[in-house]
Order: C-alpha cells, then sequence, then structure tokens
C-alpha cells in the first residue's frame, strides 16, 4: 500500500496534471462548437485524476480526495442538467428557450455563447463524469487488500 | 503563489487552444470564460504543481528553453537517431546499464536530464536515484563502464539542465 512512482513521473505529472484539467475543460466548454462534450471532457479530467493517484500513491491521494465533496458535486452535476432541461417547462419538456428567447446563450451560431441550454448541460455532465470516474477509480484504488 | 503559477499555465494552453475566434485573435468571451477555468484549474491544482515553481516564470529561462530546444537536444538527437540507424544495420550493439554520477539539485534538473537522455536514441534513463546522486542509463553501446562524469553519456545535457532547472 502507499507505493508510488519515482521521482520523473511524479515531476511530469506535476507539469501535466494542470493542462489535462485545462485541455479537459476546453472540450467541456466547446462542446457544442468542437468534437466532444460533457462525457469526453469530463473523462478526459478523470484521467488526470487518474494520473495524480497513480503517480502520487494511494495515501497522498487519501489527503486530497474529499469523498462527501465529489458525491455532492456528482449530485449537483445532475441537478444542473435537470434544471436546464426544466427551465422550458412552459413549452415542452428540454424545450430550449435560451436559445430562443433566452438571456443569454442565444448569441450568434459558431460562438460561444451560443446553442442555448448545451452548454451549461455539457459542464454538468463533465462535473458529473469527472467526479463519478475519479469516484469510482479511488474506491476501486482503496480497496482493503488483494487476499484475506 | 503556487496558484498563480498554475494558472498562468493553464491559461497559456487555454489561449494556444482558442486562438482564431476572433480573427486570429481571441474573442473576449473566450477570454473571460479561459480565465474562469483556469482560476478553477489552477486552484484545484495548486498543491500539486510543486514548490518554488515560480521560478519558471522568468522569461530569461523561457529563452534559455527554447535555446536549447532547436539547439543541442535537436542537434543531439539528430545526430543519435544517424548513431542508432548505423547500428541497426551493422548489428555493432554491447548494451548494458550504467550508473551515471550526477551534480545536481533539484526534481526539475533531474527531469530535464533524464528526458533529454530518453529522447537522444541509445540511451534510455531506467531510475533517477537523487539521494545518491545517480542515474541509471541503458546504453546501447557502453563505452565506459563506471563513467565518473555524465559527459560520455549525455554530452553538454548536464550543464543546460542545472542552468534550466535552476
Amino acid at each position: 500500500m502507499g507505493s508510488d512512482m519515482g521521482l520523473i513521473v511524479k515531476t511530469m505529472a506535476r507539469a501535466t496534471i494542470p493542462l489535462i484539467g485545462i485541455f479537459g475543460a476546453y472540450v467541456i466548454s466547446h462542446g457544442h462548437l468542437t468534437p466532444g462534450g460533457g462525457f469526453q471532457g469530463g473523462a478526459t479530467i478523470a484521467g488526470a485524476g487518474i494520473l495524480f493517484l497513480i503517480a502520487f500513491g494511494i495515501n497522498e491521494a487519501k489527503e486530497k480526495i474529499n469523498k462527501s465533496l465529489y458525491s455532492a458535486l456528482e449530485g449537483l452535476g445532475g441537478l444542473v442538467f435537470l434544471a436546464a432541461g426544466m427551465l422550458g417547462l412552459s413549452v415542452a419538456f428540454f424545450y430550449n428557450t435560451l436559445w430562443h428567447n433566452g438571456p443569454i446563450f442565444n448569441g450568434e451560431p459558431g460562438t460561444l455563447l451560443s446553442a442555448g441550454y448545451l452548454p451549461i448541460m455539457n459542464l454538468a455532465v463533465g462535473l458529473k463524469v469527472y467526479t463519478g470516474l475519479v469516484s469510482a477509480v479511488f474506491a476501486m484504488a482503496l480497496f482493503r487488500r488483494w487476499r484475506k | 503563489m503556487s496558484f498563480i503559477v498554475a494558472f498562468i499555465w493553464s491559461f497559456a494552453l487555454w489561449l494556444v487552444l482558442t486562438a482564431g475566434t476572433n480573427g486570429m485573435l481571441w474573442s473576449l468571451e473566450e477570454l473571460i470564460a479561459g480565465i474562469i477555468f483556469a482560476t478553477i484549474v489552477g486552484f484545484s491544482t495548486r498543491n500539486i504543481i510543486g514548490e518554488k515553481t515560480q521560478r519558471f516564470l522568468n522569461p530569461i529561462k523561457w529563452l534559455g528553453f527554447i535555446v536549447y530546444a532547436v539547439g543541442p537536444l535537436f542537434w543531439g538527437m539528430a545526430k543519435a537517431n544517424l548513431d542508432v540507424a548505423y547500428r541497426v544495420v551493422t548489428g555493432k550493439i554491447k548494451p548494458g546499464i550504467v550508473r551515471v554520477p550526477v551534480d545536481l539539485e533539484n526534481e526539475a534538473q533531474y527531469t530535464i536530464l533524464s528526458n533529454s537522455i530518453t529522447l537522444t536514441p541509445g540511451t534510455l534513463t531506467v531510475d533517477a536515484c537523487p539521494e545518491e546522486k545517480a542515474l541509471y542509463v541503458h546504453w546501447i553501446y557502453v563505452k565506459e563502464e563506471e563513467p565518473k562524469t555524465s559527459e560520455p553519456v549525455a554530452g553538454s545535457f548536464e550543464k543546460w539542465a542545472r542552468r534550466l532547472g535552476k
């Protein structure tokens, strides 16, 4: 238990974890413009979390990964998705009211603030996928021992 | 302080990714979104990025990295690739793992030197041991079994790594 990688892997992980994180955020937030979206970007950021877990070892990860926070954020992602779907409830469920007459997210197609509720949903799905995957992998890494 | 380093490091990648949204430059909304996301990423990774990383915000150091990448490193890679092609054709190899004593202080210097050694074909860093100030390098053609410095293995890379990671 508690094994971690050598010095080179750790130093490279220190440098690349912020880069993977911001790239995942880019994929999520441009889900309506470029290939990718909530799931793909969330899985990318979860890759950064798994890199952290593998490079720095389980003991370091135990201090940094907070179970309640991740659990709450996963729930929040689902709730925001549902709330975005409810926005146009006076017409229909999942009616994209932000795009048709909403105050924001109705810019010119191709710009960042367009496509109505899609960016919000992508962010919600990305948050949910990231926290869910990291929690799942971390729980497996904490599995008590290989054999009794 | 390390929050600012992580913020700048991730915001620079965001700028590279989103360039061209307003002509050749960036539209305002992309910049604001970048600041928000880079703040989140920088805040989450501020304890991971390491201590004293603000020394890499020095523009003179960036210049040093560029000069190193296009100068000694590129030249060393070109030379070593031709050498490996020669060894593939003729089959003259004498492989072995040698212990290379190095005189470096911090993790960044070890990483730069190890990655440079691995990038030049024919040599491959197996392990870096800062406690005994040595690298273990797998060499395709061992010229010296117990080198006293890193000169026969890595050329001038150790000097550069010491300067760039300081």
